[in-house]
């Protein structure tokens, strides 16, 4: 009886309703009642979440190894940055312009940049196709040198946040918060986004063709740890992340800083709570459209091409097609959580979507489990807790930075491996029960 | 002399072969024939080493072979013709060639190599051609000349007529059955087309799903009407 | 004119890095049907190893040999410990374990040698030459490199075309079976043909470090001009490697010297989008690229 009803297409979609309003009522419960500071990860965990759904269905359910995700998210942010700095109405709709609409653009340009590359890439062999992408992780960011004045050049583009007057978390949508304040306050009509001043950031140390890190790209800083967004702007461990955004900013009558602006605005809101709002807001509708994909009939189609385009092919799914609409769903996953990066960094440079993004998202997605979108989710806050968990343990131990630094690649290295080569199915496969559930063992790709 | 004793394989739960057990004698041909999928070339590849058998055992010269990896058991006389392509088109002829001895002394390769020589002519004319310029009948000649640079003590032939010409199946088999008595050499050799294995083959076994169905002398398979009519459909 | 021909130069010292890069790749490729994207990573750290040396002893040849003995060993490692077991597992598992070696390389490099940009010496001098008294583009170190790029190919070639180990290799990278068949060991030449990668590129890293500055990262875009060049070529093709290694290397060098070095990726990647678009089978090859 139960059965019949979780089968029920309708049922299956209420069901899927259910779960993640209550996912998203206790993560909004848990951003109310922790510390900024933890909001922030919080933040960060639900933006890498986003992209990484994206990931399992790519990676994952339609076997198709990409890095390119990272260069999408930059897609995403930059389209961000620029209609919310560019537009103050909605182009022939001609409505005012909000934070909505930008994401909006945003997940559109994903699309197509998605549309693009699956036509190319879903006609390619696994290790041709990793190639193709590892291509653009590395060779799309470098399109910002080519129009300085439009995208900011090596310094990147430095945006504010929207967020509304009047206390976290009462005041939600950007109208209300507009509703609240004086017409004359250009930052809540609509974000500010300036170009950084190009003394303001540390030159990077040669030619960006010269092989920079992303981390150089933008701070002329030590490079090593891929994975933290924040130290790509700063190139700084930081502490209260957004202090180092600040340093550099031009605005100065908005202090980017939360905690300092839930000061100023004289309420109990807080910055790092609303960028983890918005990401956490994001990341559930995401995680509804991708449950909802994976387990009806598109789950089954990506994952009978990956198994076999022939006999997919013989049962009237073209496998292209398949392959490219993967393609076109990671990408609009990856884009939204773009700009919800823009958002939390208040930022966008090449710096912070360069092959390092790229490579957590594969790594974060290998380890927590690329078949499953919980195994996603477990992976983003992997991503997020692991490099924590290793700064409080060296702290204990006074291990020196240059070892701190880079223990958690090193630890993220050897665990792809080892969960390559001991449990495919990552965390999430080892818990339910194995990867011979998931996935049918059938030799594939015998050359 | 190749020993077979009791030898059972399966892919996953398809028994390919059942209880097969048979002895190959050197100084002659001997004849396995069988309608296609009764298991031919499993029994080749077992023996060869490229299958695991389930159970059974096989010994040549009296040492236990059951198991072992392909490049050992080529390195204790029995070498393998498998079916369809076994030339590697990308290398010369000489290649090809050399590759059968590659592990033996130059001494041991000089001569098997000109003994393959006087075997097929042909072959010394093409040594710096690439395998692939060859005709069918060359190749399939170079895939023998290849195992026979191995110095088997017993050589397995997996359908070495498959798209070839009669006249030229003839040839090679013929070529075969000498080498064989003249060498001392067990050939085990595994034909579809039974009435031409049968030509040159002093004794033969019919397998049919996976199991030995006769065995006994060429000449009383070739002539027992209601066998050929139950197994080879002729 | 001039300019033409000095950036036309320099694209031969810069092509000649990329040839053995893409012949690393492309050795891998035909032992064990997997495209190494950790042999940058590898080549990074023999590098590193090499310019340990050097500092210690002062010997720019100690620290070569050095370094190619570690990328032997290097190769060897990770072919045992990481390639070898993963071919049991979807051919996803492999690309994505070479990234994790990738990724574990570079951080391992940054713990020991700390992750700022280190130069590394030349051999001969790395300034223009004089000639009628204009300096032209191309270094005597320029030099250097292309004369240690073909006497390393005629190494490889003489070693692949002439020997014993050569005929093993190349008939296990063709058909494992009929090599087995033969009594050719082909696990070991898998581990053989990771061996003589490693080696190469360890090569290919302390010739391009003293260009290029050498920290963790600073190999990775000559991973995506490696892969272009090797694609280009068919992936199986050591000709085409080389060929394409060194027209890759040209091209980006006018690139870089008529517009700026920041191109280089782009301009790559479209190459390699274009080819993977018209001709993913790449020129030398018999190999298919595409799935579907
Ligand atoms: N690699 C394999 N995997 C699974 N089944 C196989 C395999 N090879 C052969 N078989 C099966 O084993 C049986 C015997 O095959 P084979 O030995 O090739 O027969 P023959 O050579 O006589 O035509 C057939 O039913 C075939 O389908
Ligand atoms: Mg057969």
């Amino acid at each position: 009886m139960r059965d019949l009803m979780l089968r029920a297409p309708g049922s299956r979609f209420a069901i899927h309703a259910a779960v993640t309003v209550a996912i998203w009522a206790v993560l909004t419960w848990l951003n109310g009642s922790i510390e900024p500071q933890l909001s922030y990860y919080l933040a960060l965990a639900a933006m890498y979440a986003t992209a990484m759904f994206g990931m399992t269905i790519l990676v994952g359910l339609s076997g198709q190894v990409s890095l390119g995700n990272g260069a999408l998210m930059a897609v995403g942010g930059y389209v961000f940055a620029l209609t919310s700095m560019k537009w103050s109405t909605v182009p022939i709709i001609g409505v005012p312009w909000n934070a909505v609409w930008s994401m909006v653009f945003a997940g559109l340009g994903g699309v197509i940049a998605g549309v693009l590359i699956g036509a190319l890439g879903a006609r390619l062999r696994g290790p041709y196709l990793a190639g193709l992408t590892l291509g653009i992780a590395v060779g799309i960011p470098t399109i910002v040198n080519r129009f300085p004045a439009l995208l900011g050049g090596d310094e990147g583009l430095k945006l504010i946040v929207p967020y509304p007057e009047g206390g976290y978390p009462e005041a939600i949508s950007q109208q209300e918060a507009a509703e609240q304040v004086p017409a004359d306050d250009a930052f809540l009509d609509e974000f500010l986004v300036e170009e950084l001043p190009a003394d303001s950031a540390t030159s990077a140390p040669a030619d960006s063709g010269d092989l920079l890190t992303p981390e150089e790209a933008v701070s002329g800083v030590e490079s090593g740890d891929l994975l933290t967004p924040e130290e790509a702007v700063s190139g700084v461990p930081t502490d209260a992340p957004t202090d180092a955004a600040t340093d550099t900013a031009l605005v100065v009558d908005v202090p980017a800083d939360g905690v300092d602006a839930a000061a100023a605005v004289g309420s109990d809101f807080v910055l790092q709570q609303w960028q983890a709002s918005v990401a956490i807001a994001v990341a559930c509708i995401v995680g509804f459209l991708a449950i909802n994909l994976v387990s009806g009939r598109q789950g089954r189609v990506w994952q009978a091409v990956r198994d076999d385009p022939v006999a997919a092919a013989v049962v009237g799914i073209a496998p292209a097609g398949a392959k490219v609409s993967a393609f076109v769903v990671s990408s609009l996953f990856a884009a939204l959580a773009g700009a919800v990066l823009a958002q939390i960094l208040t930022f966008v440079g090449a710096g912070a979507f360069g092959l390092g993004l790229s490579l957590s998202l594969l790594v974060g997605v290998v380890l927590g489990g690329r078949m499953s979108l919980a195994g996603a989710a477990i992976g983003a806050v992997l991503l997020v807790w692991l490099p924590e968990l290793v700064d409080t343990v060296s702290g204990d131990r006074g291990w020196p930075d240059q070892i701190t630094n880079n223990a958690p690649n090193l630890l993220y290295g050897l665990l792809v491996v080892v969960v390559v080569l001991l449990a495919p199915g990552g965390i999430m496969g080892a818990v339910s029960g194995g990867w011979a559930r998931v996935r049918p063992q059938r030799a594939r790709e015998t050359r | 002399m190749l020993t077979i004793e009791n030898l059972s394989v399966s892919y996953g739960s398809v028994q390919a072969l059942r209880d097969v057990s048979l002895t190959v004698p050197p100084g002659r041909v001997t004849a396995v024939i069988g309608a296609n999928g009764a298991g031919k070339s499993t029994l080749m590849r077992t023996l060869a080493g490229l299958v695991r058998p389930r159970s059974g055992t096989v010994h040549m010269n009296g040492e236990d072979i059951t198991g072992m990896s392909p490049e050992d058991i080529v390195r204790r006389g029995v070498a393998l013709v498998p079916e369809g392509r076994s030339t590697i088109p990308d290398l010369t002829v000489g290649e090809n060639l050399r590759l059968g001895g590659l592990w033996r002394t130059s001494a041991q390769r000089n001569a098997s190599e000109s003994r393959v020589f006087a075997l097929f002519p042909i072959l010394a004319e093409r040594r710096s051609m690439r395998a692939d310029t060859l005709s069918g009948g060359e190749r399939q000649q170079l895939a023998i000349g290849r195992a026979l640079m191995c110095g088997p003590q017993a050589l397995l032939l997996d359908e070495p007529s498959l798209g070839l010409a009669p006249l030229i199946v003839t040839q090679i088999l013929e070529l075969v059955e000498r080498l064989a008595r003249e060498s001392g050499m067990a050939v085990l050799l595994v034909e579809q087309n039974a009435a031409t294995a049968l030509r040159v083959a002093k004794t033969g076994i019919v397998l049919n799903l996976g199991q030995i169905v006769m065995s006994g002398r060429a000449a009383d398979i070739a002539s027992d009407e209601q066998l050929r009519h139950a197994y080879l459909g002729y | 004119m001039d300019t033409f021909v000095n950036f036309f130069l320099g694209g031969f010292a810069n092509g000649a890095v990329i040839a053995l890069m893409a012949l690393a790749l492309v050795l891998v490729w035909r032992s064990s049907r997997v495209v190494n994207f950790a042999q940058v990573g590898q080549a990074m750290f023999t590098s590193f190893v090499g310019l340990t040396v050097v500092d210690l002893t002062g010997s720019w040849i100690l620290g070569l040999v050095i370094a190619i003995a570690a990328g032997a060993v290097l190769g060897l490692i990770i072919h045992f410990l990481v390639m070898r077991p993963v071919r049991r597992a979807d051919s996803s598992g492999a690309i994505i374990a070479t990234f994790g070696v990738l990724i574990a390389l570079q951080a391992l490099a940054a713990m020991i040698w700390g992750g700022d940009p280190r130069a590394y010496p030349t051999p001969v001098s790395y300034s223009g030459i004089t000639v009628f008294g204009r300096v032209i583009a191309i270094t005597p170190y320029d030099i250097f490199v292309i004369v240690a790029m073909v006497i390393l190919v005629l190494i490889l070639t003489i070693v692949l075309t002439r020997t014993k180990l050569g005929l093993s290799m190349r008939a296990s990278a063709f058909n494992p079976e009929v090599a087995r068949l033969s009594g050719v060991r082909v696990s070991r030449m898998l581990a053989a043909g990771w061996i003589i990668a490693g080696m190469v590129g360890a090569v290919a890293g302390v010739l391009v470090a003293p260009t290029a500055t050498l920290s963790p990262n600073s190999f990775d875009i000559f991973l995506v001009f490696a892969f272009t060049a090797a694609v280009i070529g068919g992936l199986d093709s050591l000709v085409g490697a080389v060929t394409f290694g060194i027209g890759t290397g040209l091209l980006l060098s006018l690139v870089t010297g008529y517009s700026d070095a920041s191109n280089a990726a782009l301009v790559a990647l479209i190459l390699l989008a274009l080819n993977l678009w018209f001709k993913p089978e790449g020129a030398f090859n018999h190999h298919k690229a595409r799935s579907v």
